[in-house]
């Protein structure tokens, strides 16, 4: 028969420790992301930050070094590439301009009032997630330079992710491919919309519901939703697919290089809580796209800049998008 | 305890967790970096009080649990389960040395397992990554090519002379 002598110490005070963890584990969950639990993580990073960074400061030539010899093989490959890329881009900047130059014609013809430009704010990556399985970002901007929850964050691919915790002078990005990621996006080439779910590592996973359309590789994914301004190019098909019974599921390639993120902008716009009755825990609405030229959406918010570091950005993949002046 | 294991102990947690997400946020061979973190708990368990032991890795943890966003209390969960295995463990491995590389292995995967199966538990969706055997597998190779270098920096840090020939010998 079971006595409690018969627990050895160790046992008793692993058995201890894990009863503790499981309670704040549960009031962690409970308190949805506030509370004590958020107060702590907020402390913590605000002190462990300047570490961070000295550790970034000092390791350079050490991760520089380890780096290059890692690219050594791979940098003919990629020069070639970017080349190729910069040839490509040129090209569409051309076409991207006449586009830009019909539309303001056109804004003009309607007598529409342009289109407002969405303030950023460069930042540099500092560190990771402490283990594969997270996938964070903390950069070295925060609220002192007018960084807020939820914003958007991109690079010169795309989308990255968004803004999840704020302290002082860092922020902690989500990234895109994060499992508990979902966002709505439309097909750039035919306007179809359909959802993108982050899957960790590798692909992220497009679905598309009550369709009976098709999606080629190469088609680009752009940001459908309230969480994020419309536009902004988020992913790549990599598997061409075709709907069966009404449903298509492929897998699409984040267009931003999330593994290699050195550097990236914050967009300075936030859209406010907008709850749906009958939808539960304040989910958003649904709805696509603040696609109105004339201004913000309802419960949009705009958001002034606090510093003088801002600067204004075309986003990634959106070309003739009203919202966005180039 | 003594004030100097203790402030060693700390002061190499911490440190660990800084390469950690610094160092190898660049330098990540295959997409993957070592879990030193839990290396380092290991390390220590082998050597520290028993209760001393899992209270160091309920503490790594929950400091990872505060760097990170997952639920307060899995990764201390996580840490302070990999420390009782190893104290558990610790006598045997010291007559039979040679089972240390293993150990280290099967300690990082069970580990990251138990991390994955809590974490989809708790919400986290964990076990839906689709890199995950690479996640899992990756970190224990690489923490098995680390352990003859940390498993001797730790003790030397303690101030311990139980230093012996073999690479994973201490």
């Amino acid at each position: 028969m079971w006595r409690p002598s018969s627990v050895d110490r160790p046992t008793g005070i692993f058995i201890g420790l894990v009863v503790i963890c499981l309670v704040l584990i549960t009031l962690d969950l409970r308190a949805q992301g506030e509370g004590l639990g958020s107060t702590l993580r907020d402390g913590a990073q605000a002190l462990f930050s300047p570490i961070q960074e000295a550790f970034v400061i000092v390791g350079r030539p050490v991760a520089d070094l380890l780096e290059s010899a890692s690219d050594l093989f791979s940098l003919r490959d990629e020069n070639r590439r970017l080349r190729e890329e910069i040839a490509s881009l040129e090209a569409e900047i051309q076409a991207t301009e006449s586009v830009r130059i019909r539309v303001r014609e056109l804004e003009a013809l309607l007598g529409v009032d342009a289109p407002e430009e969405i303030d950023t704010i460069a930042a540099r990556v500092l560190a990771i997630g402490v283990s594969e399985f997270d996938h964070l970002r903390v950069i070295d901007k925060g609220s002192n330079e007018g960084v807020g929850l939820d914003m958007p964050v991109i690079e010169e691919g795309g989308l990255v992710g968004r803004v999840v915790a704020v302290t002082g002078n860092v922020a902690r990005v989500m990234l895109i491919t994060d499992p508990t990621m979902v966002i709505a996006v439309r097909v750039e080439r035919t306007g179809e919309t359909g959802v993108l779910r982050g899957r960790g590592s590798g692909p992220m996973g497009f679905e598309m519901f009550d369709t009976d359309a098709a999606v080629i590789a190469g088609d680009v994914l752009v940001s459908a939703d309230g969480r994020f301004p419309a536009g902004i190019k988020v992913a790549v098909v990599r598997e061409s697919a075709r709907s069966d019974v009404g449903r298509l599921l492929t897998t699409a390639d984040p267009a931003a290089g999330i593994t290699r993120i050195d550097f990236v902008k914050i967009l300075l716009w936030t859209r406010d809580d907008a709850v749906v009755e009958g939808f539960e825990g304040g989910d958003r609405l649904p709805t696509a796209v603040p696609l109105d030229p004339a201004g913000p959406a309802e419960g949009e918010t705009e958001v002034a800049p606090t510093t003088s570091t801002t600067t204004s950005t075309t986003l990634p993949g959106s070309t003739t998008l009203p919202g966005i002046e180039p | 305890m003594k004030i100097r294991p203790t402030a060693v102990t700390v002061a190499i947690l911490i440190l660990a967790v800084a390469v950690q997400t610094t160092l190898f946020a660049r330098f990540r061979p295959f997409d993957a970096a070592p879990a030193l973190v839990m290396l380092v708990v290991l390390a220590f368990a082998r050597h520290l009080p028993s209760e001393y032991a899992l209270l160091m890795g309920f503490g790594a943890g929950l400091f990872q649990d505060l760097l990170a966003e997952t639920p307060l209390g899995l990764w201390a969960l996580v840490l302070t389960a990999v420390a009782f295995v190893v104290v558990r463990f610790r006598d045997r491995l010291e007559d039979e040395v040679g089972y240390l590389g293993p150990f280290v292995l099967g300690i990082t995967i069970g580990g990251l397992t138990l991390f994955a199966v809590l974490g989809t538990i708790f919400g986290e969706k964990t076990l839906a990554d689709a890199g995950i055997i690479r996640k899992i597998a990756l970190p224990a190779v690489y923490n098995v090519l680390l352990a003859p270098l940390v498993l001797r920096a730790v003790p030397m840090a303690l101030g311990m002379s139980r230093y012996r020939d073999s690479a994973f010998r201490l």
